[in-house]
């Protein structure tokens, strides 16, 4: 099966978040590969350990995303494309699935696309989607269990709904499926692997050289207005001290204020 | 008039509490934006669409034999054959799992822009702003819609639920379903069987936070039995395997009201908070001042679990 994984970086949420000039500060940021995404390359993956063929890596981002598209080979991606275009990051989610879909039209024909259920920075859930209706092809979301059929066309498929209920479906190839955190659990890169990454092929293209004309801010079909931290109206008391005195003031609190244990 | 749409969400022949919320947030959007509010059903029958008219003057029904299920190619069709038969400016969804599948399809479909996860939508016609979570819900974002249409999902929770007690129309429209092209089997459930955390009065929950299994045991179930109480998890630590799924709380886990409920090394993800934020009193006890989890705490902690943690342990005797 030809497989195409789309990856994408995003801060650890762990980061100390700064907004200058309405964008989130990067040089406090420590970047690190969707997590969503690493079960959509666990995927990719076993269905190539047992149907063969290739796993592709399609990522748009600046120079720096290199890194985690080096880390999907190390995992035994086979190769990948980098859209790397200021004019690409500068546009919404829309032109981000143009861009990624015109990079896997240049593939000429896949199996399937997988995808994040969302990115942990923008946690937007669309780009599937969107990639699937440019492409013409079935998509599917939430996807905890993914099996293929001998004929390597008819896929069954546990999509994700409320409080533990799966639904069951049925989707033909190609399609396009989203997958949820939970699916496998994603392989660390061996060195051997990690050796082999830094010789597999990344191409990297400029949204012009995939035919991608309309970018940035005239081809979103949405504008960022700002961004700011939350105000909470409710804030926790929060309890000062070391762990030793916080705890004890916890303690007693919980016995004589909140009178919950 | 122009209309504001929302597309009511049901399962099981019931309309869901996420479309009830909708109908609140149809009728005061409707209002920023000089529309009027409407709900479109899509069914095998109109009993839905008779169900929706309750809580909202206008209901446009579409009834097909195809879209007895839900599917996303049944659901996009429908919606653009309402949005084509009426003057439709706005679309919204409920950000939820039906929702999220089939949001972005219409947004394609109709060639309009689309905000999702969207907590509140303010301004006035033609300048609609729409305020939603990003970073895991560190940061909020403000953002527009270009042209003259939209799609816009709402986040569960954000609105409250509408009562019923209106009397509103049900108009039929028609559409021809076409191809569809995802073939539903069936429903199942992962969790029964197991233990039920959404009865106990004390809940320990651990995050990503614990680090690994053997610490995950060490300090939090440990804590949970000091306590008499469950011991719980976020998605993380059932995604690894340090617990089961049936202890996971959250949009897809349980639903838990304890009277005591401690977060240890959990973020405060809206997906999480879903499950939890009914609890009587909440403690967060985590390392990042910054992390949401004490927008929603009673009393909080900023510090290493693996020290506070033990700490109440000595305290508790
Ligand atoms: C459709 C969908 C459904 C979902 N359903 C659920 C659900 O039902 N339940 C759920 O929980 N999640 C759910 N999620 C995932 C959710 O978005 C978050 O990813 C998840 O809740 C994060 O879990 P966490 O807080 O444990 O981990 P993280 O967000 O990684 O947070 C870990 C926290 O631990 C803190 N920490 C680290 N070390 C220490 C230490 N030594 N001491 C103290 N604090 C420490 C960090 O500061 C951080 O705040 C869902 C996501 C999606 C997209
Ligand atoms: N810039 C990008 N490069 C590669 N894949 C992306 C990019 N943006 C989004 N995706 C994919 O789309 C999924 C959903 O992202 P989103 O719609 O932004 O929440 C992610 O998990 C990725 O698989």
């Amino acid at each position: 099966m030809k497989i195409v994984v789309c990856v994408k970086e995003v801060p650890d949420m762990e980061s100390k978040f700064k907004i200058v000039d309405n964008k989130v500060d990067e040089s406090q940021i420590a970047f690190k590969m969707n997590d969503f995404d690493e079960y959509a390359v666990e995927a990719a993956l076993q269905l190539k350990e047992k149907f063969g063929g290739e796993v592709i890596i399609v990522s748009s981002g600046p120079e720096r995303v290199t890194k985690e598209v080096r880390q999907a080979f190390a995992m035994g991606a086979d190769w990948g494309i980098h859209v790397n275009d200021p004019e690409v990051d500068k546009g919404d989610s829309f032109v981000v699935a143009s861009a990624l879909k015109k990079a896997i039209d240049s593939l000429g024909g896949v199996d399937l696309v997988l995808t994040g259920v969302q990115a942990e920075d923008d946690q937007a859930a669309v780009t599937g989607v969107m990639i699937a209706d440019l492409m013409g092809v079935p998509h599917c979301t939430n996807i905890v269990k993914l099996e293929v059929g001998g004929d390597q066309k008819t896929l069954t498929i546990n999509r994700e709904l409320e409080g533990g209920l799966n639904e069951v479906l049925e989707i033909s190839s190609p399609c396009v499926l989203s997958i949820q955190s939970g699916i496998n659990q994603p392989r660390y890169p061996t060195l051997p692997g990690i050796m082999k990454a830094k010789k597999k092929r990344l191409d990297t293209k400029k949204a012009a050289e995939i035919g991608l004309a309309e970018v940035g801010e005239a081809g979103s079909k949405t504008s960022f207005v700002k961004m700011f931290f939350p105000v909470s109206d409710h804030k926790a008391e929060i309890i000062e001290g070391d762990a030793k005195t916080a705890a004890k003031k916890l303690v007693d609190k919980l016995k004589n204020e909140a009178k919950v244990i | 008039m122009a209309r504001l749409l929302l597309i009511a969400e049901h399962r099981d022949g019931k309309v869901t509490e996420a479309t009830l919320e909708l109908c609140k947030a149809a009728k005061a959007i409707a209002a920023t934006m000089g529309a009027s509010p409407a709900a479109a059903v899509f069914a095998k029958d109109d009993s839905i669409a008779k169900e929706v008219a309750k809580y909202i003057p206008e209901v446009f029904s579409v009834t097909d034999a195809k879209l007895e299920k839900y599917t996303a190619d049944g659901y996009v069709q429908a919606a653009k054959a309402v949005v084509d038969a009426q003057d439709v400016k706005g679309v919204l969804v409920p950000h939820t799992y039906d929702g999220v599948d089939y949001a972005a399809k219409v947004a394609m479909a109709l060639g309009c822009g689309i905000v999702s996860n969207c907590n509140k939508v303010e301004g006035s016609a033609g300048n609609l702003v729409f305020t939603r979570n990003t970073y895991n819900g560190k940061i909020q974002e403000e953002r527009s819609v270009k042209g003259d249409k939209f799609v816009a999902t709402i986040e569960k929770g954000a609105f409250d639920k509408e009562a019923a007690g209106g009397a509103g129309s049900v108009t039929a429209v028609s559409a021809s379903i076409g191809d569809v092209r995802t073939k539903p089997k069936e429903f199942v459930s992962l969790m029964a069987g197991s233990v039920d955390i959404s009865q106990a009065k004390i809940i320990v929950a651990g995050g990503r936070g614990t680090k690994e299994k053997d610490k995950y045991n060490d300090v939090i179930v440990n804590l949970a039995k000091k306590l008499g109480g469950e011991y719980a998890a976020s998605r993380p630590v059932v995604d690894s395997g340090w617990t089961d799924a049936a202890r996971q709380v959250g949009q897809s886990g349980k639903v838990v009201t304890p009277a005591l409920y401690i977060a240890a090394g959990i973020s405060g993800a809206i997906q999480h908070v879903a499950g939890m934020k009914g609890s009587q009193c909440i403690v967060a006890i985590n390392k990042d001042p910054e992390a949401p989890i004490f927008n929603f705490a009673t009393y909080g902690i900023v510090g290493d679990l693996f020290e506070v943690i033990p700490a109440m342990m000595e305290e508790l005797g």
